[in-house]
């Protein structure tokens, strides 16, 4: 973690390392929370055991950072995390989960909720780093409250042996969201679900999935986009495969409720071009130097 | 000799395209080689470089004193072998500067008022011709090359243009001592190089080698590729 200096909640294995609030920002570990805030109780899956609570009661202009990180082997990691964003504030997350070495056969499973009250803003960057023996169960639901607005972007460039990542967004009156998920998958099982409820009247959002698949891997994604109400959607999910070994499913559904609803996808998967890749080694890169900065470059087309 | 092509014949799909090509460039010459379309030029330069999709079947290729036939196109790049393509391909999602930071050989390409503005762009995506000849040029010269084979870098440009860009290879290449050869349709671009010696390529063959390319612009116009067929001033 670079930037330990700032970092608001950070936990190692099952041990916090460092607390810190900002000015206007609670931040807890959930089970804390669980008991200093009763009304806090009805948000959490069960009672939690770990995780963070972060509260963010006033406009703090400095980034807000999270790390939660597994340094001995077979940790396994249950976490509950919840973060309040109160009404009109505008905030930046960067939240990391990772594996200190690649080799420690750890499991992360965090189920997370979000909570963005009436008019608020928030960019989250979401940053997973992990070891080919890890298994890692993401699974976050974000509740968008009347014109609050989301950016949440899921990245995964060193993935687990196995990752499933379960993402539910439900979005109230003029609520608007834009989630990407953009994952290099090298050896990986991954299993992505994400729903895109548009609730209310106004709602809008789109859902934006760039995967790779290299070196065996195994990429079945469901993205559904459900309009409840007179709302805006759009689902666009692309797939890139480099080798022979490794497959790509991609299952986009559109379900609408409402006669005033207008939800689209489009999805594609596609190989690496010979010319592209040949201009690449003429300009002196190797060929996995070069695979590896059309990727970089697919990957940056979905941010 | 910087390159010495010896009886080169290459195959792609089953279907022969270089029929015995000789070809030699010296350490800071200039050379130029003319065609008509689908005489096998690009293709000529594709092998050179060293591009998988092409069979080579017969001969060899020198480069710096070293064979490289069967070299990978990295390490040919590494030896000092440069190809400027005619069309290159879009490099979606990586900006040209990262692109230029990631194969170059040297920091001071920011002073080319040229490419400034297509530093922050996606490499070759949505480029007009002549940006797509800058681009390659800056691309070029970030590699140090020994010798910078162009393939129809006069194609698409204006007069001005054209110049312009010769006037930087002519600054930073010729004389610097870096071979170049001009692979071109048109001949457009000889007139501001004036290359030592002008070969014509016709069917997959060097059909003739003509110091004076002047004299082998005029026939061309004259009377085309047919009249250097005939004229078998030079076979392989």
């Amino acid at each position: 973690m670079k930037n330990v200096k700032n970092v608001n909640y950070w936990q190692i294995d099952h041990k916090i390392k460092k607390i810190f609030e900002a000015k206007g920002v609670e931040v807890l570990t959930s089970k804390s929370a669980w008991e200093k805030h009763n009304w806090a109780r009805k948000y959490f899956f069960k009672k939690p055991k770990e995780g963070y609570f972060i509260w963010i009661k006033k406009q703090t202009d400095l980034p807000l950072l999270t790390c939660i990180s597994i340094a001995t082997k077979n940790t396994e990691q249950e976490l509950q995390n919840l973060l309040i964003l109160e009404k009109n504030l505008n905030i930046n997350l960067q939240g990391t989960c990772n594996a200190q070495k690649r080799d420690l056969s750890c499991g992360h499973k965090a189920q997370g909720k979000i909570i963005l009250k009436e008019s608020s803003t928030l960019k989250y960057e979401h940053i997973h780093s992990w070891g080919q023996k890890d298994i890692v169960e993401p699974n976050y639901e974000f509740l968008l409250e009347k014109n609050s607005k989301l950016d949440y972007t899921f990245k995964a460039f060193f993935t687990p042996k196995k990752l499933k990542i379960n993402t539910q967004l439900f979005l109230f009156e003029g609520a608007s969201c834009n989630l990407k998920i953009l994952a290099n998958c090298i050896q990986t099982e991954i299993e992505i679900k994400d729903t895109l409820r548009l609730v209310q009247k106004g709602a809008k959002g789109q859902i934006k999935l760039r995967l790779v698949g290299r070196k065996n891997s195994r990429i079945s994604t469901h993205s559904q986009i459900v309009a409840e109400a007179e709302s805006k959607g759009h689902l666009d999910c692309q797939g890139l495969l480099i080798d022979k070994n490794s497959t790509i499913s991609l299952i986009p559904e559109l379900i609408c409720q409402s006669k005033d609803a207008q939800i689209t996808h489009e999805a594609s998967i596609g190989k690496i071009s010979e010319e592209e890749l040949n201009y690449l080694r003429q300009r002196g890169l190797s060929e996995e130097e070069a695979i590896n900065l059309i990727v970089t470059g697919f990957l940056e087309l979905g941010e | 000799m910087l390159l010495d092509i010896k009886n080169l014949k290459v195959r792609a799909n089953e279907k022969e395209i270089l029929r015995g090509i000789n070809l030699q460039i010296k350490k800071g010459e200039i050379q130029a080689l003319l065609g008509p379309n689908a005489s096998g030029k690009s293709t000529l330069v594709q092998v050179i470089l060293g591009n998988p999709k092409y069979q080579v079947t017969q001969g060899k290729i020198f480069f710096a004193g070293k064979e490289i036939t069967k070299l990978l196109p990295e390490k040919r790049v590494k030896l000092g072998l440069a190809l400027a393509w005619q069309t290159p391909p879009a490099v979606k999602g990586v900006k040209l500067s990262q692109l230029l930071e990631k194969i170059s050989q040297r920091k001071d390409l920011q002073r080319f008022e040229e490419g400034k503005e297509l530093l922050e762009r996606e490499t070759n995506v949505d480029f007009s011709g002549g940006e797509k000849k800058i681009s390659e040029l800056l691309q070029i010269l970030a590699l140090r090359p020994k010798l910078v084979i162009f393939d129809e870098i006069d194609s698409g440009l204006d007069l001005k243009k054209l110049e312009k860009v010769s006037k930087i290879i002519k600054k930073e290449l010729a004389a610097k001592g870096v071979s170049v050869l001009l692979i071109t349709h048109s001949g457009a671009i000889l007139q501001f190089l004036k290359p030592k010696m002008t070969n014509v390529m016709v069917n997959g063959r060097v059909i003739c080698k003509e110091k004076d390319f002047r004299k082998v612009l005029k026939t061309i116009k004259k009377y085309g590729y047919e009249k250097c067929k005939k004229c078998k001033l030079l076979a392989n």
